[in-house]
Parts: structure tokens; sequence; C-alpha cells
């Protein structure tokens, strides 16, 4: 087949349609843009609200602004670089980039990432908006408690933070599943681990600590807003609540995002640097363990931002010594760069002007944080501009550098041209000395003793010239900027033209069309050791051609392979599903949950949050195939079955890490109830719980029934049967346990509103309610599909999922009530401490 | 792809090594907030915390020992040869991790 006609013939299946039929997209590549375009408008915004800050505190006593609209502004700037530009940014490059370096088609989940993206967008525009309206979020981007309780932010201001960030971090949390599941199930035929392209185990690790960071500031995000919406006292320390209880919630996800910001930039910089440096990433494998490393110790390390809370110093030396420690899997990263660059012949261009741009901010910002993570000096410079200015450089030297490195790097694929050197130069000089006088200084003033967050100063402190050398400094980075996007644009125009291929890199994204196609290869090149050398652009034309795997279009189907988690031998045909606008409504549907609640208006608060779950369902109807099929060939005389027919589908595994994310909002559901009755004030309460035994059984009982008849569903299905008497028996059960954890929630003592010891049995019991009610969902689309014909004996993978769902409730419902039950003796022993 | 695939539950391993030192970090943080709270003697705290701490480095220690042994099975390939190395190095990271990070910290005043 010539490669024009297979071009025409999958280009039919893959494209996106004109006009409004755009809002339909799904395909990884749109979808990717979107996030990065819209994330670089967030930037922009942000930017200017960082500018505006510089502009307030360029001399002393400055009436530029006042108290509140400062508080708004630096606020804003600040949750909209983190929420709504650094995370956003790297999930766009991920999904951008991810499915065509290594060497496949699309995501497992198009529609969640389409779902993903418009949950960004209306999370983003409700926070945007709100500084509009002059009601934006006001008490600083980590909302510390009790200054965004509703005693001191009595108005929305909180809420549209802790809504619109939540909102915007489902979107972060879908991602990450889909990018997880896809790097293990979804690679180019061949790849093994040990041959997958550095990135792919940068996104891999990355994404598997967004599963497990956000979860805890989604759940204290939820308990906040039930503490402002309804008066459960989780952080109100007069009725057996703690503040800190929020910090650590928040820094639990705050710390590891530090280095999910950095480790997709630095898979970038590790695909980079060898392409300039003409040789292979030196210590791939000591890389590997690096970030593994910094994984894990990322997480231990949340305290080392509440060191000057009253922690005892035995304690404070844990996570001292871990803050310093994880200096060390970034510089094996950092020598394995600068290795690679000093065994290769460096060859210079605008990309490593800023590679070069983040090894001396980097650096810069890595030795302020271990000095911060010294005790003695972090309680000196603690809440100073030293801090912010510690921030700024590691924010920027992790992000901002390496991701217009990348820009530079990637941009020739979308363009076919390369930057226009007469601006790309000045616009990285402008960036550079300006990022470097605007938060270098800080350092200094922050010495000084100048606070964070004041919005003016006395002139008579020391601090006048260091801020406005400052806030110079700040206009020249934003000139900077404004370069660098000029250039960026003038690219697609004036750039200089290139050939596929440009630096000559050996990864599989260079191997496609300019720009890439809706389909990105038009077959799945093969990975091997005969091929390995090959640089990317040669192997182009045969894929291009169809000489790889699917090198067809076959029944109109989106298709792509499914490999073997380790190995990457294929095994599924995986057809993906074409555009909708269903992620639209469903996030809009969401939307309107999320603003009727912002406006308490709790009735359609609850009926768009069933609207959502009913589109969920509705999703499910259209996913799948109707028939059996058997093995399909795929090419290369390879035949393997469809995805709906083998145990490892990638929704399986979408399943497994999506009950990782839930089992980490569990634990720290049950982190908080220990927290609050080990340290919380006015504990044990005036009323001492008795929570009922028999209704607790009644629920371990129902669920457990449940999952008996979720096993008879399938035993059903495999032997021939009809699975729906066994499904309406779940159905029933779980209705039971529902009806006996309302029950349980209605009998507690104290009341929640009343003391934090009866709103955390209330948190327990309502998290098995709604898992139970989920259930619900589960088992009604396993009817509507069996209905349909989309469920058989070999397609029985709904009714797995159902199976391991409904496992997972009653495992952590056994775990909840066991809690709740063991709160009088929990009370009781505090009442016999000394 | 000649070889046989090395099993996916293979990869579980890379998550070991770090996860019993998140393990030890969760433990010793709990019982040293629980033997503040209840004002255990200093003695009793710090030898319950210096039991967790060496159990922990044991499991670690146990782990690392388990797999420098095993070599790499020829029949799986690179793909498990790599996965060795890259498994018994995390193994290393993070028993040094665990005795540098939350080792000296005993020795200091308990509950101050």
């Amino acid at each position: 087949m010539s490669a024009l006609k297979l071009h025409r013939e999958l280009a039919a299946i893959w494209a996106t349609g004109p006009g409004v039929q755009r809002l339909a997209a799904v395909n990884h590549s749109v979808i990717g843009l979107r996030f990065m375009a819209t994330a670089f408008v967030f930037f922009a915004i942000g930017g200017v609200l960082g500018m505006l800050t510089r502009v307030q505190l360029a001399t002393p006593d400055s009436d530029f602004m006042d108290p509140e609209t400062y508080n708004q502004v630096f606020t804003v700037h600040g949750s909209m670089m983190l929420f709504l530009f650094a995370i956003p940014m790297i999930e766009g490059v991920a999904v951008y980039l991810t499915p065509k370096i290594l060497g496949t088609r699309d995501f497992a989940f198009p529609r969640l990432t389409a779902y993903g993206y418009w949950c960004y967008l209306f999370g983003g525009t409700i926070i945007t908006l709100s500084l509009v309206f002059g009601v934006a979020p006001n008490g600083g981007w980590f909302m510390y408690t009790p200054l965004s309780s509703n005693v001191y932010t009595p108005g929305v201001n909180a809420d549209v933070w802790l809504l619109g960030v939540t909102f915007v971090e489902i979107s972060a949390l879908t991602l990450a599943v889909e990018i997880v599941v896809s790097i293990l199930k979804m690679r180019a035929p061949g790849m093994a681990l040990d041959r997958m392209p550095i990135f792919g185990w940068y996104m891999l690790v990355t994404a598997l600590m967004m599963v497990v960071a956000f979860p805890p500031l989604i759940l204290g995000s939820i308990l906040l807003e039930t503490e402002r919406a309804f008066g459960l006292p989780f952080f109100d320390p007069r009725r057996g609540g703690d503040p800190l209880l929020w910090q650590h919630l928040f820094w639990l996800f705050g710390h590891p995002d530090v280095y999910i910001i950095f480790l997709p930039m630095a898979g970038a910089l590790s695909t980079i640097i060898p392409v300039f440096a003409n040789r292979r990433l030196v210590g791939y494998r000591a890389i590997v363990v690096a970030i593994i490393a910094l994984a894990f110790v990322s997480f231990g390390i949340w305290v080392h931002h509440m060191f000057t809370v009253g922690i005892p110093h035995l304690a404070l030396a844990f996570f001292s010594a871990g803050s310093a420690i994880v200096a060390v899997p970034t510089a094996v990263q950092v020598f394995a760069w600068l290795a690679t660059l000093a065994h290769g012949r460096p060859r210079w261009d605008v990309p490593m002007l800023y590679v070069f741009g983040f090894f001396f901010i980097f650096a810069l910002g890595g030795l302020t944080g271990v000095m911060l993570a010294i005790v003695p000096f972090n309680w000196q410079a603690h809440d100073s501009y030293f801090v912010v200015a510690h921030f700024h450089y590691v924010v920027a030297g992790a992000l901002a550098f390496p991701m217009l490195a990348a820009f530079y790097y990637w941009l020739p694929l979308l363009t076919g041209r390369t930057a226009v050197h007469r601006l790309a130069v000045p616009a990285f000089w402008l960036v550079f000395i300006g990022f470097n006088l605007t938060f270098f200084l800080m350092h200094l003033v922050g010495l000084l003793g100048m606070p964070r967050r004041i919005y003016t100063y006395p002139a008579d402190v020391g601090w006048n010239w260091l801020n406005l050398l400052s806030s110079v400094g700040g206009f020249i980075m934003t000139i900077g900027f404004g370069l660098v996007v000029i250039d960026l644009l003038a690219q697609f125009r004036y750039g200089r033209r290139v050939r596929r291929d440009p630096w000559r890199a050996t990864t599989f994204e260079w191997a496609m069309p300019i720009p890439p196609a809706p389909y990105a290869f038009a077959s799945l090149p093969l990975v091997g050791t005969a091929v390995d050398d090959t640089a990317a652009g040669e192997r182009a034309l045969s894929l291009a051609r169809g000489e790889g795997y699917l090198g067809f279009a076959r029944n109109g189907w989106q298709e792509t392979l499914g490999v073997h988690m380790t190995s990457g031998a294929p095994e599924q045909l995986i057809v993906l599903p074409r555009p909708t606008y269903l992620p639209l409504c469903t996030a809009l549907a969401t939307a309107t949950a999320v603003l009727a609640m912002l406006f308490q208006f709790y009735a359609l608060t609850l009926a768009a949050a069933l609207l959502t779950a009913g589109l969920f369902v509705l999703a499910g109807q259209s996913a799948g195939l109707a028939r059996d099929y058997g093995p399909l060939p795929v090419g290369h005389g390879v035949s393997v079955p469809p995805h709906t027919e083998v145990t490892g589908a990638p929704a399986w595994w979408a399943l497994i890490f999506t009950l990782l994310a839930d089992g980490t909002l569990f634990a720290s559901l049950v982190f908080g109830t220990f927290y609050l009755w080990i340290a919380a004030p006015n504990w044990p309460a005036a009323a001492t719980p008795a929570p009922d035994p028999k209704l607790a059984l009644a629920v371990i009982v129902a669920l457990a029934v449940a999952t008996a008849a979720a096993r008879g569903s399938l035993r059903a299905l495999a032997t021939g049967g009809s699975a729906r008497g066994w499904i309406g028996l779940a159905l029933l059960a779980l209705l039971a346990a529902i009806a006996a954890c309302v029950a349980l929630i209605g009998g507690i003592a104290p009341p929640a509103s009343e003391h934090a010891l009866g709103a955390t049995a209330a948190a327990l019991l309502f998290y098995v309610a709604v898992h139970a009610g989920i259930g619900l969902l589960f088992l009604v689309s396993n009817l509507l599909r069996l209905g349909a014909g989309l469920v058989s004996p070999l397609r029985s993978l709904d009714l797995r999922l159902t199976r391991l769902w409904l496992d997972y409730t009653a495992m952590t419902a056994v775990v909840a009530l066991g809690l709740v039950l063991a709160l009088p003796l929990l009370v009781a022993m505090l009442g016999a401490r000394p | 792809m000649s070889e046989r695939p090395v099993p996916p539950r293979r990869l579980w391993w890379l998550l070991a090594g770090f996860g019993v030192w998140c393990s030890a970090l969760v433990f010793l943080y709990a019982v040293h907030a629980i033997g503040c709270a209840f004002a255990w003697p200093a003695g009793a705290l710090r030898l319950a915390l210096g039991v967790v701490l060496l159990v922990h480095l044991i499991a670690i220690g146990w782990m690392w020992r388990d797999h420098w042994a095993a070599s790499p099975d020829p029949g799986l390939g690179p793909t498990d040869a790599f996965l060795h190395t890259v498994i018994v190095w995390t193994l290393i990271a993070a028993l040094v991790t665990t005795l540098l990070t939350l080792g000296p910290a005993l020795a200091l005043a308990t509950c101050v």
C-alpha cells in the first residue's frame, strides 16, 4: 500500500472534525496542545499578577494596591502558577509527547484525557473569574487554616480555591492514572523496560507520584469545604479539630509536587542533552534508581515546611536529614547530564542555552534548599523573602528553563522550522538576567528580615533598593518572556526550514510526519537490537508505508497495540473510542456541581453530581466491542486478541491505579483521625461515642454479600448462566449497606457539627457509603452492557472490574468501621493518660 | 523478543526498598508522637523507636541479601538483568537512606 493511500485511510478514521466538532476532540495531540496553550495563558495571567506585586513592592509605603487586593493578587499568582500552569503544563507535555516518544498512537483512555482537559479549563476559569469579580482566594496559595476557615474568611474566597483547585486536581488525577497505564501497556512492540526511552521512566514515576500525592490535598480540601459549608470542625481547635492537620495534608501533596514538576522536565533534559552531546545518556540505570529514590524521599519530607510549628526536635531531625539527603538522587541526575556532555561532542543551539540556564538556576535553588533543610537556619529564614527566592529558583530551575529548552527542541516537530536566532538568543539572556536580578536579591532582603506576604513596608528598614532592583529585574524578565513568545510565534512563519529530525535524535517522535498526523504513526515501529541505532528520521518512510505493525485500516477502528508490561511483546489489540461530546458534557455537569456548591445550592449540587455519574455510565455503553473476535492479525505474522478479550486490559490496570489513589485518600483520612486523637486540643469530647455494633456488622455483612454476588455473577457468565440475578442481589446488598451507614451517621455522638470526634466518624462512614454508591453505578452499568451484548464469557472485564471495586469497598469498610467502633476505646485511653 | 518475558509482578520490587523506608518513617513518627502524648519514659520511648528502626533495617537488609545472592535468570533476557541491577541498587539506596535519615535522630532528646 502506498504511504499516501494509507495516510488517507487512517486520517479518515483518526481525524477530529472541523468547526464545532473540535469540541468533541479526544486525540492526544489535540488535547496535549490545548493543555499547553491553556497553561500558557494561565502563565501569562499569573505572570501579570506577579508583576503587579512587584509594582506594589518596588517602593516603600506604596498605595498602588490596597491590602485586600494585594492578598488576592499574590494568592492567585501562586495558585495559578502551581495549579493552573506548572502541573497542567507538564501534563500537556506528557499527553502530547509520551505516546509519540513511546511509539504508539494515543493514550489508553482518550475520552478521559479530554474530560481532564475540560475540568482543568473550567476549574481554572472559575479561579480566574473570581479575581475579576473581586472574590478571589486571599489566604495564600497554601490556604492555611484557621485563616481560611469561615471565621476569618467568611466570603466565598476560600471556597473558590478549595472547589476550583479540587476540580483541577480531578483532571490531574485522571491524567496520572492514564499516563501510568499507557506507559506500562502501550509502547512500541519490543520496547522492553530496559529499552524504554528515559523520558518514559520519568513520566511513569511522575504519574505514580501524582496518583499518591494528590489524594491528601483532595481530602484536605473536601474536609475544609465541609467545615466551611456544614460546620464539621476538622480544623477548629475549639471543637476538637486542629489547624495543623491541614498543613500535614497540604504538604503531603505540596512537597512531592515540587518533584512532580521537576521530574518530567528532567526527563526532557535527559532526552535533549544526549542529542546535543552526540552520545548516549550516561548512567541510564543509575538515573532510574535515582528517580525512584527521589519519588519516595520527596514524600517523606513534607514536614520540612512545618519546622516552626512546634514539633519535637527528634521528629524534626527525621525530616531535616531526609531533606538534606534528597539532594543526592537529584545530584546523580545532574552529574549524569554533566558526564554526558563531558564525554560527548556538544553542539550549541538555543535549547542548550536554556539547559545552561537550568544548571545555573537549579543548582542555586538546590543549595538554598539544603540550607532550609537545616532546622536552625530554617527557623531564622522561615516565612521570609529568602524562602520566596528559594522556591522561585527551584521552580524556575525545575520547570521554566527546561520547559523553554523543550519548547525550542520540540517545536520543529509542529512547525518544521527552528528558532529565529536573532530573537531567541537575546530573549534567553533577558530572561536569565532578569530572573536572577529579581530573585537573587530576594535572598538578601529576606535575610535582612523582610517577611512574606506583606503588602507594603516602611522606608526606613533598609529594604528599598533591593526591592526596587527586584522589581526592575521582574520587568526585564517579562520583556524576555515577551520576546520568547514573539520568537516562538515567529518560528511558524520565519523560522529556518529544516528536514525531518533536525537534531538527529533517535526517539520515535521524529519518525513521523511534520506536523504529526492524528494517528501519529501510520504503522507502529518495532524495537529491537537490529534497529536500535537507526536514526528516527530514517525509519519514518518505512513506517509511513505501513511496514511496521498495524500498517492498515480495519473496520474504521482506531487501533493501537497493547504490550506486555516488561518485555513489550504485543499481547492485545486496543480499539480506542472515536471523537465524542461526552467528555465536554460530563465536565460541564461536573462544573455545574462545583458552581452549585460554591453558591450553596446543595440540591443542584447533588443533581449535577448524579448527572455526572450518569454520564460516566453512559460513556461505558459505547466502550468495547459488540461481539467476540478472537485473535486478529496486527502485522509481521502476529495475531493478538482485542483488549476486550484479555485479562490485563488497560481498564483493569486503570482501576488498580485508581484504587491506589483512592487508598491513599483513605489512608490520609485514617491518619487524620489518629492525628486529631493524639494532637488536637479539647479531646476527649463531652459526649462519649457509642456506635451501634449491630449496624456496623450489618454494613460488613451486606458488603460481604455484595462481593460474593459479584463472584457469583462472574461464575454464571463463565458457565453460560444468567448473571443478572447475582447483579440484582449485589444491588440490594449495597442498598442495605448504604442504609446501615446512613443510620450509623445519624446516630453519631457527639454530633458531627459539635466535635471533631463525631466529624471524623461521620467522614469514615460517609466514605464507605459513597463507595457502596459507586458500586451501584458499576452494577447498573453491568446490567446495561449485558443487555446491549457488550459482555460475554470471553468479554468479562466489566464484571471483573465490579468485583475488584466491591472487594476494595468491603476491605476499606472493615477498617473504617473498625476504627469507628474503636473510637470509644481510644477516647478512654486519652482520659487515662497522665 | 525470543526470551521469556519477566513477570510484571517483579516490578513491585522496584518499590520495595523505599516502601520499607516509608514504613519506617511513618511508624517512627507515629510511635514517637504516641510516646510523647502519653508521657512514656525517655528510655522506653527510645528503645521502642530503636526496635522499630532495627526491624525495618533488617527487612531491607534481608531483601538486599536475597536479591544480591540471586543472579538474573538468563532465560528472561536483558530486561531481567536490568531490573535486577535497579532493584539491588534501590535496596542499597533505601538501606543507606533509612540508616542516615532515621538513625542519628534517635540520639536526641525525645520529647523536647
